[in-house]
């Protein structure tokens, strides 16, 4: 006899009430969730108008970081096309062909408020630092599994595809040289100032002055990484727009926080799970005591050994 | 009665698949068994390879693809079809389709072959894979990431309420084997049964929750997944794929077995697995449809690209798979509905690699095309499963098959094969003794 429509409804409210209140209390307490931006913030500021492409910051990087130089190219250059395995942070040229306005870009990581990588990262090998808010990889948690390059919009973190010991590489913010009281090796051989390090806050005013000082030069006249992707530490003011500099408008809502919303509600505290579990095994008691009563009969007439 | 009465319900009879039963009379080595076994140790020699030299020499995974075959085909495709033991149960079990419950040791052996060895390609997909010792500490986990769920729930489903579920057929071979072991048999199972219930409802809410997460992975990516598949339903769709592919694997794989091994097929029993089928199906494609509809990307699938061509390969497959399920509860074409159970079993297969890998565009210049030692190390895990099947169905009774073909078995060991004493059915069991509770304690 398959489900009666009564035993449907009985069983959906008696499992869906419970469920339904736990679920209403779960979303109270989501709604109230923000991002919190860390005590001692620091970041990047990065002025794409300053920049002349000089690269001197990609080789203060790999030396303050001890990579090797990527000579892959024509195995004589240090000239990574893109972030890879030992290159952290990387200067690229956006030049249109039909002759308008070009600009160097620097990428690195933008040390976002609620980052992705993050947020998927399964053993939290990406750490978000609560106080300084630097987004840094540990290799003892790290299983390899290349979600984080999977999940980061800005398409940051690279794995590394050779060798028995992969690491996973991106940018620190030369942790090791703040912790001496030193600044990152990028912003520390900028010849311009178009790369200048400090405390997040401190660099939102100073971006900001500068688009008050000179209004009409920057990008719809906005810092990008104040509200972009929840907020970012690394922020970027460019006079071409951010999208060909490879900064994707992404609104001002964190990505884990428009996609997980529903996965965190069904997981918080576990509590749906356990009682969806408790209803499950109610259920299935029922069953199984008629099932095994059919099997015994079913022994008796054939003489064969009943088979749950 | 009647005598034609009588007739008609003898031959009913003698099709109703009424005891699980091993294949027998069929060689377990054979030239296909050692194919795969060949495939099998190639697989496990270019995994030491793999081991040693990393990913990137034996695959083609690459910065913009981080993500190859291992793990979007034989873990998130693979699954679902191996979600049999999650959805045929939850139908037998909890919706009561008391005839299923015919197909259940299909169902659980077919889950637990298609975990196991995409659990295993798995660890080896991970670079670092020492580190998963730190999934025994729970203050380790992220608790909000999808894919430690898919991690641990996976490895916890396999190892404990699946591997659990499938004792039984084990201890029932035990029990054949010699009349000495069955007291101990019959306390183990006393035991077991005990905890069934907490063990099958744990069985039905992992794999909700894994078969749902894998869908949910994929929505971190953001748009670098294709409108047409990127949407908050992912896990239920996921979740709704791996129901009708996982009844489509174990129901198509039964009736195949039935063909190759000559047994009889019971049409009651396929006749509701493939209504329950179809029912899925429309459910599911008719949650696709409005989805896509509502959130306004229909006007992408009328372009001309690939993504279009792949949503409309999967959605017709789908569609056109279930309609032939359909049509067969007319006609009761075995045919017609083998070939429903393939197609939309493939078009669900697509539709679980798109968003992943068709679908997924990290930049316009990205490519990733397996290498060929990752399709070698795929296709021997592929063949691992099989390999375990086969074995697994000719030495336990996990076929149905009709009450006659229980007395065929035995009738042949006892008077044919009276030399293969490995074979273990019979063994020294005493033939057509009462092999009841009741007769034993008399």
């Amino acid at each position: 006899m398959a489900i009666t429509r009564r035993e449907l409804i009985t069983g959906v409210a008696k499992v869906g009430v419970p469920a339904a209140v736990v679920g209403s209390i779960g979303a109270g307490a989501l709604k109230s969730e923000t991002i919190p931006v860390p005590s001692a913030a620091v970041g990047l500021l990065y002025d794409a108008t300053k920049c002349i492409g000089c690269k001197a910051c990609v080789a203060a990087c790999a030396e303050a970081n001890d990579t090797p130089p990527d000579t892959r190219g024509d195995s004589l250059h240090q000239a990574p096309s893109d972030l890879n395995d030992v290159t952290r942070n990387v200067i690229k040229l956006y030049k249109p062909e039909n002759g308008s306005e070009f600009s160097f870009v620097k990428r690195q990581c933008m040390h976002c408020l609620d980052p992705a990588c993050a947020a998927g990262c399964p053993f939290q090998a990406l750490h978000k630092d609560p106080e300084s808010g630097i987004v840094s990889w540990t290799a003892e948690k790290c299983i390899g599994c290349r979600y984080c390059t999977i999940t980061c919009p800005y398409h940051i973190p690279r794995f590394q595809w050779v060798g028995f010991n992969p690491r996973v590489t991106k940018c620190e913010l030369c942790q090791h040289r703040l912790a001496k009281g030193l600044k990152p090796g990028c912003t520390s051989v900028c010849p311009t100032g178009a790369v200048i390090f400090g405390p997040r806050p401190v660099l939102l005013l100073e971006a900001k002055r500068r688009i008050e000082t000179s209004p009409g030069r920057y990008y719809q006249n906005r810092v990008y990484g104040e509200v972009d992707n929840g907020g970012t530490q690394s922020l970027y003011l460019s006079h071409v727009a951010f999208e060909k500099l490879g900064l994707p408008e992404l609104g001002p809502e964190s990505v884990p926080a428009k996609t997980l919303r529903w996965q965190k509600r069904f997981y918080q505290y576990f509590a749906l799970p356990a009682v969806l579990y408790v209803g499950l095994v109610q259920v299935i008691r029922k069953g199984l005591r008629a099932h095994e009563q059919e099997a015994h009969e079913h022994e008796k007439e054939t003489g064969l050994r009943a088979q749950l | 009665m009647s005598s034609a009465a009588l007739q008609v319900d003898r031959h009913a009879r003698d099709h109703r698949w009424e005891r699980n039963t091993p294949v027998y009379g069929f060689p377990l080595v054979n030239g296909f068994f050692l194919v795969l076994l060949a495939l099998v140790i190639l697989a496990f020699v270019l995994t030491g390879y793999r081991e040693l030299a990393g990913l990137g020499p034996v695959s083609g995974m690459n910065d913009a693809y981080g993500w190859g075959i291992w793990k979007t085909f034989n873990v998130m495709v693979l699954t679902a079809l191996g979600s049999g033991a999650f959805a045929v149960g939850i139908a037998a079990w909890v919706f009561r389709r008391k005839r299923l419950h015919a197909l259940m040791r299909m169902a659980l052996l077919t889950s637990f072959l298609a975990y196991a060895s995409g659990l295993m390609l798995l660890g080896i997909d991970a670079g670092r894979p020492w580190n998963f010792y730190w999934m025994v500490f729970p203050w380790n986990w992220n608790m909000h990431s999808p894919l430690a769920e898919v991690a641990i729930c996976m490895s916890i489903y396999a190892m404990v309420p699946l591997a659990l579920e499938n004792i039984p057929p084990v201890l029932e071979r035990l029990w054949y084997f010699d009349s000495r072991l069955r007291p101990g048999v019959e306390k183990i199972e006393r035991k077991l049964y005990a905890g069934f219930p907490w063990i099958i409802a744990a069985a039905y809410l992992l794999p909700g929750m894994h078969q749902s997460s894998l869908g949910a992975l994929m929505l971190l990516a953001g748009e670098r997944v294709h409108p047409l598949w990127q949407t908050p339903w992912l896990p239920v769709l996921y979740l709704g794929a791996a129901t009708f592919m996982s009844f489509g694997c174990v129901a198509g794989t039964t009736m195949l077995c039935c063909l190759m091994w000559k047994r009889n097929m019971d049409m009651d029993v396929l006749d509701d697995a493939a209504r329950v089928t179809a029912y899925l199906i429309a459910g599911w494609l008719g949650l696709r449809l409005l989805d896509v509809l509502f959130r306004g990307a229909l006007l992408t699938a009328f372009r001309f690209d690939r993504f279009a061509g792949v949503f409309w390969l999967e959605t017709l497959l789908v569609a056109y798979g279930g309609w032939l399920l359909w049509v067969s509860l007319r006609d009761h074409s075995p045919r017609k509905m083998f070939v429903g159970y393939v197609l939309s079993s493939v078009g669900g297969m697509v539709y679980r690699f798109s968003p992943t890998t068709l679908a997924f565009r990290p930049n316009p210049e990205a490519l990733y095309f397996p290498a060929t030692i990752e399709i070698l190390v795929s296709l021997g895990f592929i063949s691992l499963g099989i390999v375990g099947f086969l074995i697994a169905v000719k030495r336990l009774a996990i076929l149905p098959a009709p009450l006659h073909e229980w007395h065929n078995m035995a009738n042949y060991f006892r008077f044919r094969r009276p030399y293969i004493r490995w074979t273990g059915y019979f063994k020294y069991g005493y033939f057509g003794e009462d092999e009841s509770s009741e007769a034993a304690k008399s």
